[in-house]
């Protein structure tokens, strides 16, 4: 299946002989993000303004200070975590990772977090904005330079239930990909139409043989055929 | 083999894979204590495995269903497996004695220029507006003029400080948090082919000379001197440093030689990578120097000029001489 040519996946090939598929985030995804890690650090600023202020002299010191370490050691620290993404980003299932792959580095974190700089020119991440429109990966300048992506997490997918139907032996012998595309169809049956379902169906209507029939006949055979290559035969 | 035979047959084993995976990242959430330890050369075999099936199904073309689910577990454990940690004492003695100066002296010639380009328009201004003060309007506005006229004169209780905060603490917090503003914006501007790098060089120069050169010439010129140059040696070399880096990634830019522009600014960006976390640690020392050293009028001068040639000496020296043994 060729699904590169359409789709924004990344390949990257681990050192075990996989590729690990990468589904780059776009805009929308990475701005929610963004708003949240905005919101819990706006949250923590005040918390910690109302704590300074019972300080005093020192409290302002360490409202400033933490003013800074929010501002630019928030989202380096968190992308080193485990997770690799601030709370915000695992939120939105996103996590940071380098081109290859790999969990990001302190160098690719640190430098692709200070160049928020250049990403926020001309104003509100104008820069970065632009960046992330115009490249199929959506990397934003820090992103360019430190050789880092923000990916979407690979969902857990429920374990596909096929109808129950008398699985039936296809009729001629048909090749990996076509069988795919069966077992695909019929784990997608009790989300369509009646009506799709049997029209999608009757392109697959050579493979249970029986000319003349048409309908819900061949769409039971088919979904009976998908169960027999799922290796529900009895 | 059917899709149902190969899961039922590897089932167990993603399980276990895909629990040592939660495992780690619970111990991550909530420290080491709670969760017990895993197995790593268990997780190592599991893994290398789980792969080996996944190749397989992606080559039979099981249901996606399956396929995503190992995609999903070898990616988790991929993740985890490739963590590099970097950090630690060992990493942090070795950038200090070697890692840090031997990358300023490697980017010797943008360290050079990145200080010229910060002291002529230091020099330009401060002898041009200690010649004729009213030009200290074309570079900031009389209100601020004034703000740093206050700041450097009278009772030397608030000295160098903006009147409304008020202690050797907050000032610190306020000079990092300002110089850090100004040294990153050094380096990012290098992205613009080195532009904005050049930009707030001059810019910082300039302003850093109009000030100098007006308080000289009000007559403030040793409350001055004596205020800034002793952290003025971390500092300065931290925002000439930062847009070193920064012109770095504009030369990458401009001139990638057998590279893709992409690729010649990734290298940069690695190479460079040292300076950047160099001058950082550089600003917090100079936060440090300003907030509770240089505010320490009561000390004689002698005392804190010596100490601040110590500083100067010591820093020139450092990126100098220190780490050229290779041991």
């Amino acid at each position: 299946m060729r699904r590169g040519a359409l789709d924004t996946l990344i390949e990257a090939e681990t050192p075990e002989g996989i590729s690990l598929e990468l589904r780059p985030a776009g805009l929308p995804a990475r701005f929610f993000a963004f708003l949240l890690d905005w919101a819990i650090r706006i949250a923590v600023i005040v918390a910690a303004a109302q704590i300074s202020a019972l300080m005093g002299g020192i409290g302002t010191a360490v409202w400033i200070i933490s003013l800074f370490v929010l501002e630019w050691l928030y989202p380096v620290a968190f992308e080193l975590g485990r997770a690799g993404a601030t709370p915000g980003k695992s939120a939105m299932g996103l996590r940071v990772v380098m081109d290859s792959g790999l969990p990001v580095t302190p160098a690719a974190s640190l430098t692709r977090n200070l160049l928020r700089v250049a990403d926020f020119l001309p104003l509100m991440y104008g820069f970065g904005i632009i960046s992330m429109l115009l490249r199929k990966d959506f990397k934003r300048l820090g992103d360019l330079v430190a050789g880092t992506m923000v990916v979407h997490r690979p969902r857990a997918v429920a374990r596909a239930s096929l109808p129950e139907v008398e699985a039936v032996a296809p009729a001629i012998g048909i090749g990996l990909t076509e069988q795919a595309a069966i077992v695909a169809l019929a784990s997608r049956a009790s989300r369509m139409t009646g009506e799709r379902l049997d029209e999608l169906a009757a392109l697959a209507a050579p493979v249970v043989g029986q000319p003349g029939d048409s309908g819900a006949v061949v769409t039971r055979r088919v979904l009976g055929v998908a169960r027999w290559l799922m290796g529900q035969r009895k | 083999m059917t899709p149902l035979q190969f899961e039922s047959l590897y089932e167990a084993d993603w399980k276990r894979l895909e629990d040592m995976v939660q495992q780690c990242l619970a111990r991550g959430r909530r420290g080491a204590a709670r969760a017990p330890a895993v197995q790593g050369e268990q997780l190592a075999i599991l893994y290398r495995r789980a792969c080996e099936q996944l190749a397989l199904a992606r080559q039979r073309a099981y249901p996606p269903y399956l396929v995503e689910r190992l995609e999903r577990v070898t990616g988790d454990a991929h993740q985890l497996i490739y963590q590099r940690r970097q950090f630690g004492a060992a990493a942090f003695r070795e950038f200090i004695a070697r890692g840090f100066p031997r990358t300023v002296r490697q980017h010797r010639y943008y360290v050079l220029a990145a200080s010229l380009l910060f002291l002529v328009p230091t020099l330009v201004l401060g002898v041009l507006i200690h010649q004729r003060p009213d030009l200290v309007l074309s570079v900031m506005d009389a209100n601020t003029a004034d703000m740093f006229e206050q700041m450097y004169s009278g009772d030397g209780e608030s000295l160098g400080r903006r009147r409304d905060v008020n202690s050797d603490w907050a000032m610190f917090g306020y000079y990092i948090r300002n110089n850090v503003g100004v040294s990153f914006q050094c380096f990012a501007g290098g992205l613009f082919l080195g532009l904005g790098s050049i930009f707030y060089l001059v810019f910082n120069g300039a302003q850093a000379g109009a000030v100098a050169g007006y308080l000289t010439e009000r007559g403030l010129g040793d409350t001055f001197y004596s205020f800034v140059v002793t952290h003025a040696s971390f500092e300065l070399t931290a925002i000439v440093l930062s847009g070193a880096a920064g012109l770095r990634l504009g030369n990458a830019l401009l001139a990638p030689r057998r590279l893709t522009r992409r690729a010649s600014l990734v290298k940069a960006a690695v190479e460079v990578a040292p300076m950047v976390y160099g001058f950082a640690l550089m600003l917090l020392i100079a936060a440090a120097i300003e907030g509770f050293w240089s505010s320490a009028t009561w000390l004689p001068g002698v005392v804190r000029y010596s100490v601040a040639a110590a500083c100067w000496a010591g820093v020139l020296s450092y990126f100098i001489w220190q780490g050229r043994r290779a041991d």
